[in-house]
């Protein structure tokens, strides 16, 4: 006969709470926060931003991914404490004014891009943030700087032309 | 007839923002044609989702929940001997732990195609991630916690995981025969299930083969992987009731579900489904919502559960297929028979598998006009995750056999995989199911067939190394519905449409919405869609089967219509204007003085009292008992595959350089929506022909658990071009012409690569998925 | 768990000092954060280095060298024009290693920490015959890569110790050099073999292999010792002992790492003629 007790409880549940400060799309947000609590935990739990969303929570779907100082990220594998002084912006501060669309949600949205939407959110942000680094992006850049996004409804060809619509009316404007 | 033009790739990227966000109900006034029916009216909920503001389950706040965690072993299948929760109960923040032993007894069991599943394991887990206990904790760190404290005495099992172990003459019994339905194979068997369809004289026709081709072809285990994995939350409710927020596909069957296990009225059981982020088929049916509503009722607390992607893999899956075929050919590559013998690994609870089983293997034979067919089919019980409905559900694995059979009769004759098919499909109106319940074809599948043969230029040289595959498919649409609607058309000229169906990313709510423009003259901003909820909308019998469109796009329409018929009855009493006189039409009431915008006239019937109307559809089918899938279905849905490939033969790497997919749409009620849905099944096609595979270890643990290791299609595995194309006759029983269209891309992805590798490299595969490795194989093995 | 951000390297030392195997470094946080996922570890600190500011510039170019700080992200490296001048197959390796997103937290330092035996990075840096600075309570010591790689998930770097920089000699003009890999498919993938190989103005080879042995590894020659290209990968791959895995079979691997060092081989020829021209 075995006996199995998994690993024996783990000391997580006891470890102590640490403040972080951090600017969450503009806004100066404090949170209370245990050390192994990631962005998007806290995030999501902490600060009500549930736009951010949890799929793999480990790095390989992008559906958490986040701007960190500029820089798009996962946010399931970046510890909220290390946020402290940093800035965060998540899908919730690309568009304009709350209610709004940015111009790249109106041509996801015009691409028929958005299926179930679960993926979407951080495939905004990771387009948001690709444009940015390369604002005329070709096919292939598309492709290779999203990849580390899954979309199970594979709305993937409808981003390819959301983005180049967002470049061309970028371009435009 | 009408042709919807090819889609454009994206180096012409689809600019289509802003427009179609009015409907005139002047425009032309024929149903079908308005405004906002046929075109691109963008995602209903579609800004909510881009900007984050959509609310899935795990968005819901529940503050006052405590959280739920499982207690699961290492081992796939054990006997439960005794179970400690003294240290997890001990530890802080703790509320309950809930084994067997602390459900009625015996432990409820529930199910679909039979009641087998406990709400709890019960004396035995009989798959990898079973809950034996479960564990529920003023917070998710401590509900984990206490659930690794939970000491689970168990004995390890002899499981079977394969098909060749599960029917070994001695193989361990994955069900008790106490579980099994009376009727069915031998209960001291694996095979739960089996489906056997046959018509045409076999010896006769097999005289006459000339060719006869005889291979083995297998389709791995996949799993759903949607990006949401989902949840459950159960609040338990003062008058004893509970409400359940589940992202399920079906909310109705899983209210029926629950209130028999809980022995509850319909109306203390309600579920709130929010929106699936993807469902694929994996979220039809129950599967701890029952445990979790326990959980709640003896605790009375709110239960939350939230799963990872981890959790999914034990709780989804497609059943993976070993098909043997034998198939004979006339020299002119005409088919006279095909044997098919389709074995199904499904897993360890029946779910829905067996009507899996028997609806896919219906359609073995292929869209062909074949004199003689034996199909033979089982359902074979394993120790792994339970196989539940699958987009395709069960056709793509028996598709993957038949049309490799095409081309593997082909190239022995010398023909075209185009070739071969064009003098073998099936016409209009012709039987491709024959025998005392005939199956008649319901399209113009040639059609399909010669268009996707052009977008790919199928007869065009090649360069060595490249090669090209054609394939076709179909899937039987739902054979039996219900789906009921309500549709109020308030004072103000604002509509609401009460529809059950989950939108769950094929965009439902957006044809309601649609067809309430259309029908009833209002704007689509004034149409307002409620679903995901049993206490506010009728009911619906299920979202699956792509019968959605159908059903309650029917049942929407009659809704419509309904209204319709009232406002021209009260407009004549508001007015006393003869009856006989007036006349109504899409959007409009016709009266003496000339067309009134439907709305206008609604708010002249109600005058000075207001108030509303509220009209009611239904849509309902009857099965047919005689029918050995239950009854006809109501469409096919049709599909042809072509892919170019360039074969690396070095590395057995593939580059897909053009994948086509035309489907028979009937009509194209919205067609951004019908390119998304095309689009998207096309690469979930190449994700089980490429890359998808649970690896299950010798011990039935998944070895492959993850994202990591489980492998699905990314931005760069999408086609260099990707095309999709529709015919679009209008002649399906849907709403203005149009026929389910969510399955059919992924149904023959299978076949049309395997047929283009062996055209671009001469090797011939038989197991998918086609992985770089497997093709070096398969070079290899023949140079050596 | 607690968390600590030391702003110097000495602070970091002493932190690891105190904790032993008990603490854990982070850096990109790529590895780390998984594995505390997934519970294979549980340290009761970990220390974040990425506030420490006295470590040297996180990429340093000099004449003879560049060297990599701890914190320095994939994609930070991949964008340098110098390295990209300098280190092709770097710059190719390093744009494997996970999405954009995975490459502006992953270290390159971090990486080569975690050794991984399939690291993308870490044949590339073995062929360039990368040294790592490591330092600890008995001050800091170098060590070659090929000497800090012990096993699967074990290097030369003590619990005590840190691994503060990684330097690149600077290519002998007149070398090439290529990166190549098979994955299970075209998007963000581990690599089932990674090969690298830097060739010198002389037609010494070196070459590096990932994912098919217990710990990345590399090899040395000369093609003018051997009869053909053919016998200089065979003696080249010799060291290799791939397994089976979920990811492949051990003898794909093996014939995969004929055709792709092959591949590399003639890649690095063609890119060492092209600068000579
Ligand atoms: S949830 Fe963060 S990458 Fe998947
Ligand atoms: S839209 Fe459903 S996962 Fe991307």
């Amino acid at each position: 006969m075995t006996t199995f007790a998994a690993t024996g409880p783990s000391p997580d549940h006891e470890d102590p709470a640490v403040t972080v400060s951090t600017t969450v799309n503009g806004e100066h947000r404090t949170m209370s926060v245990p050390a192994h609590r990631t962005l998007l935990e806290a995030l999501r739990d902490q600060l009500a931003l549930t736009g951010s969303k949890t799929c793999c929570a480990e790095g390989e779907c992008g559906a958490c991914t986040v701007i960190l100082d500029g820089h798009p990220v996962t946010s399931c594998l970046v510890l909220a404490v290390e946020a402290e002084g940093r800035e965060v912006t998540t899908v919730e501060g690309l568009a304009p004014q709350p209610g709004e669309l940015s111009d790249l949600q109106e041509e996801f949205l015009a691409a028929g891009a958005v299926q179930c939407g679960f993926c979407i959110p951080g495939q905004v942000v990771a387009a948001e943030c690709l444009l940015r680094a390369n604002p005329t992006p070709s096919t292939a850049e598309i492709r290779e700087g999203m990849s580390g996004n899954l979309c199970r409804c594979a709305s993937y060809e409808r981003i390819v032309c959301a983005v180049h619509a967002t470049a061309e009316r970028r371009a435009g404007a | 007839m009408t042709e919807a033009p090819p889609r454009p790739a994206p180096a012409a990227p689809v600019r289509d923002h802003g427009a179609h966000r009015e409907a005139d109900p002047h425009d032309d006034g024929v149903a079908g044609t308005g405004r906002a029916v046929g075109s691109g009216v963008l995602r209903y909920g579609g800004a909510e989702r881009a900007t984050g503001a959509q609310q899935y389950v795990a968005d819901l706040p529940f503050p006052d929940a405590a959280q739920v965690a499982f207690v699961t072993l290492p081992v796939a299948r054990a006997r439960i001997t005794a179970i400690d929760t003294s240290a997890a109960l001990a530890l802080p923040g703790v509320v309950a732990v809930l084994t067997a032993d602390d459900l009625p007894q015996p432990v409820p069991r529930f199910g679909i195609s039979h009641q087998d599943r406990p709400v709890i394991a019960d004396g035995e887990v009989v798959f990898h991630g079973e809950p034996a206990a479960v564990v529920l904790a003023e917070t998710v760190d401590q509900a984990r916690a206490a659930s690794r404290a939970v000491v689970v005495h168990h004995e390890p099992l002899p499981g079977v995981y394969t098909l060749e172990a599960a029917l070994a003459p001695d193989a361990p019994l994955v069900h008790h025969p106490s579980v099994r339905p009376a009727s069915g194979p031998a209960a001291d068997s694996n095979v739960l299930d089996d489906a056997h369809y046959a018509w045409g004289d076999l010896e006769a026709e097999s005289a006459r083969a000339d060719v006869v081709v005889e291979n083995t072809y297998s389709f791995p285990m996949v799993t759903h992987f949607p990006i949401e994995p989902g949840g459950t939350v159960v609040v338990p409710t003062a008058d004893g009731g509970v409400e359940v927020y589940s992202p399920v596909q079906h909310p109705y069957l899983l209210q029926r579900v629950l209130a028999k296990v809980l022995d509850l009225p319909l109306t203390k059981v309600r579920v709130l489904a929010p929106d699936p982020g993807g469902g694929f088929g994996g979220k039809q049916n129950p599967r701890y919502e029952p445990l979790m509503a326990f959980l709640a009722l003896r605790t009375g607390r709110t239960c939350r559960l939230v799963h990872s992607l981890e959790d999914t893999f034990a709780m989804m899956r497609r059943a993976a297929c070993r098909i043997h075929a034998r198939t004979g050919f006339a020299s002119d590559g005409t088919v006279l028979t095909h044997e098919l013998r389709a074995d199904y690994l499904i897993g360890a609870y029946a779910d829905v598998a067996p009507r899996v089983m028997s609806k896919g293997s219906y359609v073995g034979a292929g869209p062909y006009r074949i004199p003689a067919v034996r199909i033979d089919a089982r359902a074979v019980l394993s120790n792994t995750t339970p196989s539940t409905a699958f987009r395709g559900f069960g056709c793509p694995q028996v598709a993957w056999a038949t049309e490799s059979q095409m081309d593997a009769a082909a190239r022995a004759l010398g023909l075209s995989g185009l070739e071969i098919r064009r003098r073998n499909l099936i016409g209009r109106g012709e039987a491709f199911v024959r025998g005392e319940c005939p199956a008649p074809s319901d399209g113009d599948w040639l059609e399909s067939l010669e268009k996707a043969a052009a977008l790919i230029d199928h007869d065009a040289p090649r360069p060595p190394g490249r090669g090209v595959g054609i394939a076709v498919a179909i899937k039987p649409g739902a054979t039996s519905g219900l789906s009921q609607s309500l549709v109020r058309l308030l004072y103000d000229g604002s509509a609401l449409a009460y529809a059950g169906t989950s939108d769950m990313g094929q965009g439902a709510r957006t044809l309601w919405q649609q067809i309430l423009a259309d029908e009833l003259g209002v704007g689509l901003d004034a149409v307002s869609v409620v679903s995901g909820d049993t206490d506010r909308v009728p009911f619906d019998l299920q979202t699956s089967a792509s019968r959605s469109t159908v059903f309650m796009g029917n049942a929407v329409l009659a809704a419509c219509r309904d209204i319709r018929a009232q406002v021209l009855e009260l407009f004549a009493e508001a007015t006393e204007t003869p009856v006989e006189l007036l006349g109504e039409g899409p959007g409009v009431l016709l009266t003496p003085e000339g067309e009134l915008p439907l709305p206008e006239a609604a708010r002249i019937a109600l005058g000075s009292l207001r108030g509303e109307f509220v009209g009611r559809g239904t849509s309902r089918m009857r099965g047919r008992s005689a029918h050995p899938l239950g009854g006809d279905a109501a469409f096919y849905e049709f599909n042809c595959t072509a892919i170019e490939v360039e074969v690396d033969t070095d590395t057995g790497e593939l580059l897909l350089l053009k994948h086509v997919s035309v489907s028979d749409v009937g009509t194209e009620l919205n067609p951004l929506q019908v390119v998304s849905q095309d689009e998207g099944a096309s690469i979930m096609g190449l994700g089980h022909s490429q890359m998808e595979q649970l690896l299950v270890g010798e011990d039935g643990v998944i070895r492959n658990l993850g994202a990591l290791d489980y492998r699905i299609p990314t931005f760069k595995d999408v086609p260099v071009e990707l095309v999709t194309a529709a015919v679009a006759n209008a002649d399906g029983p849907g709403p203005y012409g149009s026929k389910g269209i969510s399955e059919g891309a992924l149904l023959c992805t299978a076949g049309a690569l395997g047929a283009a590798v062996t055209d671009a490299a001469g090797v011939v595969l038989r197991d998918l998925p086609i992985t770089p490795e497997r093709v070096w194989r398969a070079l290899h093995d023949q140079t050596d | 768990m607690r968390y600590t951000s030391p702003r110097s390297a000495d602070e970091a030392l002493g932190l690891l000092a105190e904790h032993g195997a008990g603490a854990k470094v982070l850096a990109g946080g790529t590895d780390l954060l998984v594995a505390l996922r997934h519970r294979t570890v549980e340290p009761a600190v970990v220390v974040d280095i990425k506030r420490v500011d006295d470590f040297d510039e996180p990429v340093r170019v000099t004449d003879d060298a560049i060297v990599v700080g701890p914190t320095a992200t994939m994609g930070r490296l991949a964008e340098l024009e110098e390295v990209r001048r300098r280190h092709v197959a770097l710059v190719e390796a390093a744009l494997t290693v996970g999405s954009v997103a995975i490459r502006n937290r992953a270290s390159l330092v971090g990486n080569s920490c975690n050794a991984s035996p399939g690291a993308d990075t870490a044949p590339v840096l073995l062929a360039l015959g990368a040294t790592v600075t490591i330092a600890g309570p008995a001050g800091e010591r170098t060590v070659g890569l090929d000497d800090f790689f012990l096993g699967p998930r074990r290097t030369a770097c003590g619990p005590d110790e840190l691994v503060t920089a990684l330097h690149l000699p600077r290519p002998r003009p007149g070398s090439g050099s290529a990166f190549q890999r098979i994955t299970r498919r075209r998007g963000v993938d581990l690599g089932t073999v990674s090969i690298a190989a830097v060739l010198g103005p002389d037609d010494d080879v070196a070459l590096g292999m990932g994912a098919v042995g217990p710990r990345p590894l590399v090899a040395r020659t000369r093609l003018g010792d051997h009869e053909s290209t053919a016998a200089a990968v065979e003696h080249l791959v010799a060291a290799a002992t791939p397994i089976d895995d979920v990811r492949a079979g051990s003898d794909y691997r093996r014939a995969m790492l004929r055709v792709l060092a092959r591949r590399a081989l003639d890649t690095a020829a063609r890119r060492r003629d092209e600068e000579a021209a």
